[in-house]
């Protein structure tokens, strides 16, 4: 279930590197920081609500995923005080079409396929794949290199990880511009600018 | 409104061997015993064989050979779906210069689902984007075959005594010519195919049998008896402390699919090729007419002999029901569809007390009592805005729509228990012409089909009573 979102307390600074290819049809909202050669898609969500989100190098972020670091579903945000938890995520990521994640930790060269779900208590560490409609709402660390495949969520090691998409990125960073406007590319100290 | 036309809810009596009940979507009609026929009740012979993933055909005894499976397209051992191959740059020496290295491809199996992957098990890649792909060998394939052998032999012998018997009891007269409606079937330890006659028991020619077989007979294979040993390997002494690494083991189904090995770890489980599927045709057992017959190219869905019940017998289906309460009388409202182009006309019955059919009912059911009649299938009809009224004249009490060949009306149900769900039961009488018949001699040219009646018993559940 996808949390409400309470968008009083958002801040709106995102901050872009240099090399990140970010559409302005793509939906930002809080303290975000995108690193270099990330790939951004139009219709993609990346909302920090209840904390900064900081997205690593080389990841590719498709077309409807939500990335939401939100509060756990029984607070409400002005209940308490809370303490802002980053959300981290590392290098050459995927995240697939459709997919929810709101996993506070996520390591590199993970793949969450087509509307998948990972929920905040997950921590992902390396090579992991979470596999297509599936929902891993548990609360534990998932080992590096484990698949998770099929209905019943069947799990399954494999003895390397997945490859960076390095030349889907190259060619989408060459593309996306010719047909997408982009937000502007902006240092980490200065004050956002759409474009 | 698209549950109540799921078609399990009205169930056709089909009165084979043994009696069953089964939508009429699942049937076949033998339109020359004119009779239902169900899966249970028609023999089924294996037509063509073909490989699900590349869909290329075999014929059956080649596939026999391949242990039925396929040659290019394997399946992955661990979920079981089809396997691409995929590829790879690798850099290689040159053949001529070993100091400057170029881009080799380099071809790899690997499954879409749970990404497994062939060198998740150690194979190598190949350079060949098919057919490099080896299976394991079975340590134990000599002595398996050997002891085939052995039986095959056996069993011809007892075949062949068999027959001598039969034929110093039969009168002596020509050799039965094998007749068209003949079954393979695969004998006793696989044997090879003999065209036998399946139930009825009739020898088959076995001045045949004697004749081919007796080249064959004069080897004599002889096998060695199974060692026992006194001594096993002793398990190894962490066995009950050491701490089970679950990705590595095995499931069931897994280990299962590979008899030969049945592998405990997963990295030793290997990719099996692809287990082909097969084309059948269904026989009326009584009449021996092929009921289902389908096309033998493994692309096309198309069928050259197709006896459905769905396109002979009249299709009641459920409209919608009422709240239903016990003991209170409701109307439910079904359709009766004509599938054939003449006008039909049905008339329903109650089933009578003590019928044997009527085991299932719950509730007591009232049928129009009128007979109704159904206009044929106008293929052209739906094309025809002008449509011309039907001119039936219909008891607007018991008949509420009519549409080109359909017509919904009423039943009456009354509910007798007063939990549970509600079923009722009918009998349902039908005129069929059987275009199929023989062509008759001359003299009765004016004769066009005689029309003959058909009663099946049709069972409804109509689901539980209303709160």
């Amino acid at each position: 279930m996808l949390p409400t979102l309470y968008l009083s307390d958002c801040k709106g600074s995102v901050k872009i590197a240099m090399g990140a290819v970010v559409c302005v049809e793509s939906d930002i909202r809080g303290d975000v920081t995108i690193g270099a050669r990330t790939v951004v898609h139009p219709k993609a969500r990346i909302i920090a609500e209840a904390g900064p989100i900081v997205i690593g190098d080389g990841n590719l972020i498709e077309e409807q995923a939500l990335i939401i670091n939100s509060y756990p579903e029984n607070m409400l945000p002005d209940a308490e005080d809370v303490e802002p938890k980053t959300m981290n995520i590392g290098i050459n990521n995927v995240f697939e079409v459709g997919c929810v994640s709101q996993a506070l930790k996520i390591g590199d060269n993970n793949v969450i396929e087509s509307k998948a779900e990972v929920g905040r208590n997950v921590i992902l560490t390396s090579g992991c794949i979470v596999g297509a409609c599936c929902a891993v709402n548990t609360c534990e660390v998932i080992p590096e290199n484990t698949v998770i495949y099929g209905s019943e969520c069947l799990r399954r090691v494999q003895t390397e990880r997945p490859q960076p998409q390095t030349l889907q990125l190259d060619f989408l960073m060459k593309i996306l511009p010719n047909y997408h406007h982009l937000k502007k590319t902006v240092k980490a100290s200065s004050t956002p600018a759409r474009s | 409104m698209a549950t109540l036309l799921q078609p399990e809810k009205v169930l056709y009596l089909v009165r084979g061997e043994k009696k069953i009940r089964v939508p009429l979507s699942q049937l076949y009609f033998c339109r020359y015993c004119s009779e239902l026929r169900s899966l249970e009740c028609v023999s089924h012979e294996v037509d063509s064989h073909f490989c699900p993933s590349c869909l290329e055909n075999m014929p059956s005894a080649e596939a026999k050979l391949k242990k039925n499976r396929c040659a290019n397209c394997f399946d992955c051992p661990c979920c079981m779906h089809t396997l691409s191959t995929r590829a790879t740059n690798i850099p290689a020496p040159l053949p001529d210069d070993p100091t400057k290295t170029t881009m080799k491809k380099a071809y790899y199996l690997a499954c879409g689902f749970c990404r497994w992957t062939s060198r998740d098990v150690g194979m190598a890649d190949k350079s060949v984007a098919s057919g490099g792909w080896q299976e394991p060998e079975n340590p134990h394939t000599q002595r398996i075959n050997k002891l085939i052998e052995y039986y095959q032999q056996l069993a011809q012998r007892e075949k062949l005594e068999r027959d001598r018997k039969k034929l110093a009891r039969r009168r002596p007269f020509m050799p039965q010519a094998f007749s068209q409606h003949t079954i393979h079937v695969v004998e006793k330890y696989g044997l090879g195919t003999r065209l036998q006659r399946q139930r009825s028991g009739a020898p088959i020619s076995a001045l045949y049998g004697l004749s081919l077989k007796e080249g064959e007979d004069q080897k004599e294979i002889t096998i060695e008896p199974a060692q026992a040993l006194d001594e096993v390997e002793p398990l190894p002494e962490d066995y009950y402390t050491r701490p089970v690494n679950l990705p590595e083991v095995t499931t069931l189904r897994q280990r299962l699919l590979q008899p030969d090995f049945q592998p405990a770890g997963a990295s030793q489980l290997h990719p099996r090729h692809k287990h082909l599927l097969m084309k059948r045709s269904l026989r009326c057992r009584k009449c021996e007419h092929n009921l289902s017959k389908p096309e033998f190219n493994p692309t096309s869905i198309k069928f050259k002999i197709q006896l459905v019940a769905v396109s002979y017998i009249p299709e009641v289906r459920i409209m919608s029901i009422p709240n239903l309460r016990h003991m209170k009388e409701s109307q439910v409202l079904l359709t009766l569809t004509n599938p054939v182009e003449n006008i039909t006309h049905v008339s329903l019955y109650t089933c009578e007390e003590e019928d044997p059919d009527d085991i299932n009912s719950t509730a007591k059911v009232l049928v129009p009592s009128k007979e109704l009649v159904l206009a044929g299938k106008d293929a052209a009809a739906e094309y025809d805005e002008l449509a011309e009224p039907q001119g039936f004249q219909d008891d607007p009490d018991v008949v509420t729509f009519r549409k080109s060949n359909k017509i919904g009306f009423f039943i009456k149900v009354i509910p007798q228990r007063e939990e549970g769900d509600v079923t009722v039961a009918f009998k349902l009488r039908h005129d069929f012409r059987n275009l199929a018949a023989p062509i008759r001699n001359t003299e009765e040219v004016e004769a066009t089909s005689e029309a003959i009646w058909l009663t099946h018993h049709v069972e409804l559940s109509l689901g539980p009573l209303a709160t």
